[in-house]
């Protein structure tokens, strides 16, 4: 039971952003959105909790030091039971005041709930699954994993899905946050005000890696976000659609999959792909079962396309994997998958 | 209130030498586990929870000394869930919800009606098995290999895990109807049982918050049985209800959840807020200020905790609409909550107050309380609390009423009736060290999370990013503090069932009938039925002056 955790890769390759500035009142991280509201009310609810705790304090404390009991005889200074007036008071002015408390916090998530035009023109979709994110942009096909760019100073809506369990998306800095439910879509949006990196916490469990299903969000310029700073994926020649193959692994498929031969959740990569003698790569037989059927293949392009895809339709006959679900990844793209394919080649050099 | 009662000598020592009492009227082991006493169920009660409480703090003891390093110290993740997933569940199911009703409500409500017993003692003894048995289906789910779903079981988490959550559902629905027995029973008892005289404002307060939440377990518990059922049937049977891969919602699990769970903070904080009643009275021995009003206001905030729920769920995309209503209830029940505070400490005012260790524990419990209540508020506000929602700030603010101020009441109430029941006082200077540690301990491990929840610290997290580093191990450091105070206070509480120090026949000068009864009680509480004529909290009924000064 006791050992030691397991790194995530996802956080492996990827550095937390930078501890956020504190605000003015060393109280809350320092906001970088537009939602003032948030704080404003939070620091007058702060101030009139603090108004009356030191109030019951003191007269807790004068009393117990005047009114203490000195002998075992000593009867109670008063024996009052009523005030009518103070108890009108304590009942009628903490009435006022947490009204205004609730219509002032109705009117700021009522405006963190419905999203200006602008925001909804400009929604990114995050797709949340154990454990991990992944962001898709306006018309646009590249995708991000755990990282996510946004330009400052433009409204913008998150819709959020998840395709397992429940999740919810959190990001203190701009003071959000949406549970992600499984079978519906949810919406959030914000406007962040200052350019820089920010933690995007996942806020629900939602089981075992849930703390490190973490996500770097960057506020941009408009003329760096205009560059696409998401589309990282070179695959220009077989070897750097390899290293992108590689980093994406770390991103989403390393977490089961070792590429050195130890066990996992998953198989291993390693042997996927072997090199003949004259250079050739060519995949390795394997033993799966088909719809309850064993049988074998020869592992090539189609097989791994297919087990990302559609996980399920070929089961590696072998213990533990038979049994264990892995998670499906129907939306990859084909040069991300062609990227993978590329690196568990490459893997058949590492003898 | 006065009674009929001549034969006892509120001045005088206890035991009176040669009486039969609860404790010696019979001996071995089927008098205990056959009994139909209030008084011997309750001590079980207590022997029970006190173990839970035991267990449910060591895990939180290892939750807090995990989090000593962002990276996690001594588990790997799924280990730090099933473990803090236990904490809860132990404190919630088996402690916070039975502790008080359990132990001092059965042990003290029928002695402060003037009753013999509760009205229907097989269904008593009942309740306690039903305990039993749900802590051994608890302890068998950890012996199946745990289970870690929080102690929530939020859907469709709780439905895919491959844990033993069938089991722990089990015992949470036994547990369930433990509950439900216990509060009936109070009913009836409260009901039919109140010695002549005991008009219902004769009643005490500590009477009114059992009775209170009483109605609270009969109504709410059941709606808790049917949801773990439901996720019983759709782990098994693949229904389709909460699962969303079958067409099931997620969310309708959370309303459900919520639903018994909500009123359910008030099960375990009404019978608090009434031991404090009593005790402020008794050790300011100055009548409660605003009885009718604390009375009524328990009746209230019962009634409004069941239309509170959704504010668990403000994040959960719930409409606009829902949010207005829910939020404007949670205000709303912060009136009577205030109310009772403020009633609290003006009775402290001007009183005849005792600085002995129930009053200190209740000290703190006005403090801590108010800063529990407090932060209530701030989680109220819509807005703010979509950015606090499920962070540590949430974590601090429900321990600060689960622990800071539930746990703390039961023991104030136990330091209390301590001597009531056994008719021994414990050391009352380790007693009031206890009290000091345990209140300087419980501040430092929650002030922390409250700062770091402000800035983001999610809740349930194993690991965390470094910069909450300073804040979790300050909280570490003050739950090891805690550790050693709770440590202490049950040394010297069991030491003082050796070392048979006499407490005397009414320790602290109380005047409802609890303490007119002999110290400790004879098997049927009263050598004959007591009536009532007088007010209560009246303490110009006993000559404080002829009393011999109670030795702690």
């Amino acid at each position: 039971m006791f050992h030691l955790p397991i790194q995530d890769p996802a956080s492996a390759t990827q550095t937390p952003a930078p501890p956020p500035v504190v605000d003015a009142y060393g109280q809350l991280t320092k906001r970088a959105s537009t939602f003032g509201h948030v704080d404003d009310l939070f620091y007058f609810t702060y101030a009139v909790c603090i108004f009356f705790f030191v109030l019951i304090v003191a007269v807790l404390l004068f009393s117990v030091v005047k009114y203490r009991r000195r002998t075992w005889d000593q009867p109670a200074a008063s024996n009052t039971t009523h005030n009518t007036p103070l108890e009108v008071v304590w009942t009628v002015i903490p009435l006022i005041i947490v009204m205004i408390m609730f219509a002032w916090g109705y009117m700021g998530a009522r405006d963190m709930t419905i999203a200006p035009i602008e925001a909804s023109r400009n929604t990114i979709k995050a797709t949340a699954k154990q454990w991990n994110w992944t962001f898709s942009y306006p018309n646009d096909p590249a995708q991000s994993y755990n990282e996510v760019w946004v330009e400052v100073g433009r409204p913008v809506q998150f819709l959020l899905e998840s395709t397992d369990v429940l999740h919810a998306f959190y990001l203190p800095s701009m003071r959000v946050k949406r549970d992600v439910i499984p079978g519906r879509y949810q919406t959030v949006w914000f406007e962040p005000t200052e350019v820089g990196e920010y933690h995007l916490f996942c806020a629900e469990y939602c089981g075992k890696d849930h703390s490190q299903m973490y996500a770097k969000v960057h506020v941009v310029s408009a003329a760096e976000y205009g560059a696409r700073p998401w589309d990282k994926w070179d695959d220009s020649t077989p070897e750097a659609a390899a290293k992108s193959g590689a980093s994406l692994y770390s991103q989403i498929c390393a977490s089961c999959h070792s590429v050195n031969g130890s066990a996992g959740v998953g198989p291993t990569w390693k042997g996927l792909f072997v090199k003949n003698a004259d250079g050739s790569i060519v995949g390795r037989q394997r033993e799966v079962i088909e719809g309850g059927v064993r049988k074998t293949i020869t592992i090539d392009n189609d097989y791994i396309v297919e087990s990302i895809r559609k996980p399920d339709a070929k089961k590696v006959a072998e213990e533990p994997y038979v049994r264990n679900a892995m998670t499906a990844f129907p939306d990859l793209d084909d040069r991300k998958i062609n990227g993978l394919i590329e690196y568990m080649k490459s893997l058949a050099d590492s003898k | 209130m006065t009674t009929n009662v001549p034969v006892i000598d509120s001045h005088a020592a206890a035991p009176q030498a040669g009486r039969k009492n609860f404790l010696n009227c019979s001996q071995g082991f089927w008098s205990w586990a056959g009994t139909l006493d209030h008084k011997r169920i309750g001590i079980m009660y207590l022997v029970g929870v006190s173990i839970a409480l035991l267990a449910g703090g060591l895990f939180a003891l290892l939750v807090r000394l995990h989090l000593w390093k962002p990276e996690g110290v001594l588990f790997g993740n799924v280990e730090y869930n099933q473990i803090f997933t236990l904490h809860g569940a132990f404190m919630v199911f088996l402690f916070v919800i039975p502790a008080i009703p359990g132990s001092l409500g059965n042990i003290v409500l029928p002695l402060m009606l003037g009753a013999k017993d509760v009205a229907l003692p097989r269904l008593n003894l009942l309740s306690f098995y039903l305990w039993v048995t749900g802590a051994v289906l608890a302890t068998l789910a950890i012996v199946l290999g745990g289970f870690d779903t929080g102690w929530t079981f939020y859907a469709p988490y709780s439905l895919y895990t491959d844990q033993a959550v069938v089991t722990i559902g089990l015992a949470v629905f036994v547990l369930g109807f433990s509950s439900i027995f216990t509060g009936l029973n109070f009913i009836v008892t409260t009901h039919k049982l109140r010695a002549p005289g005991m008009t219902w404002f004769r009643m005490p307060l500590f009477v009114w918050a059992i009775y209170a939440t009483s109605i609270l377990q009969v109504l709410a518990t059941p709606v808790l049985g049917i949801t773990v059922l439901l996720v019983a049937f759709e782990r098994l049977y693949h229904i389709g209800i909460f699962d969303p891969r079958l067409g099931g919602d997620p969310v309708l699990f959370e309303h459900f959840f919520w639903f018994y769970s909500h009123p359910a903070v008030y099960i375990m904080v009404l019978p608090a807020f009434g031991i404090i009643s009593e005790l402020v009275s008794v050790h300011s021995r100055k009548p409660l200020f605003g009885y009718k009003l604390i009375a009524f206001s328990s009746l209230a905030i019962a009634i409004i905790s069941f239309l509170v729920w959704g504010h668990h769920m403000f994040t959960s995309g719930q409409s606009t609409y829902a949010m207005f209503a829910f939020s404007f209830l949670t205000f709303f029940v912060a009136i009577p909550t205030a109310i009772k505070e403020f009633s609290w400490v003006a009775t402290v005012w001007k009183g005849s107050i005792a600085l002995n260790s129930p009053m200190l524990y209740t000290l703190a419990f006005l403090v801590i309380f108010a800063i529990g209540g407090l932060t209530g508020v701030i989680l109220g506000a819509l807005n703010v609390d979509i950015h606090l929602h499920d962070t540590y700030f949430v974590v601090a603010h429900f321990h600060y009423v689960m622990m800071g101020s539930i746990a703390l009441a039961f023991f104030a109430g136990l330091h209390h009736w301590w001597p009531k029941i056994f008719g021994v006082i414990y050391d009352e200077t380790l007693a009031k060290i206890a009290c000091g540690i345990i209140f300087v301990g419980f501040n430092a491990t929650f002030i922390p999370q409250f700062i770091m929840g402000s800035r983001g610290m999610p809740r349930r997290y194993a690991t965390y990013v470094p910069e909450y580093e300073p804040f979790h191990q300050a909280s570490t450091v003050g739950a090891m503090v805690l550790g050693g105070g709770v440590a202490l206070m049950v040394f010297y509480l069991v030491a003082s069932l050796f070392q048979r120090k006499t407490a005397m026949q009414n320790q602290w000068g109380g005047v409802t009938l609890d303490w007119l009864s002999p110290t400790p009680p004879p098997l049927e509480n009263f050598d004959e039925p007591p009536t009532v004529t007088t007010e209560v909290y009246d303490y110009s009924t006993l000559d404080y002056k002829t009393m011999q000064t109670p030795v702690a």
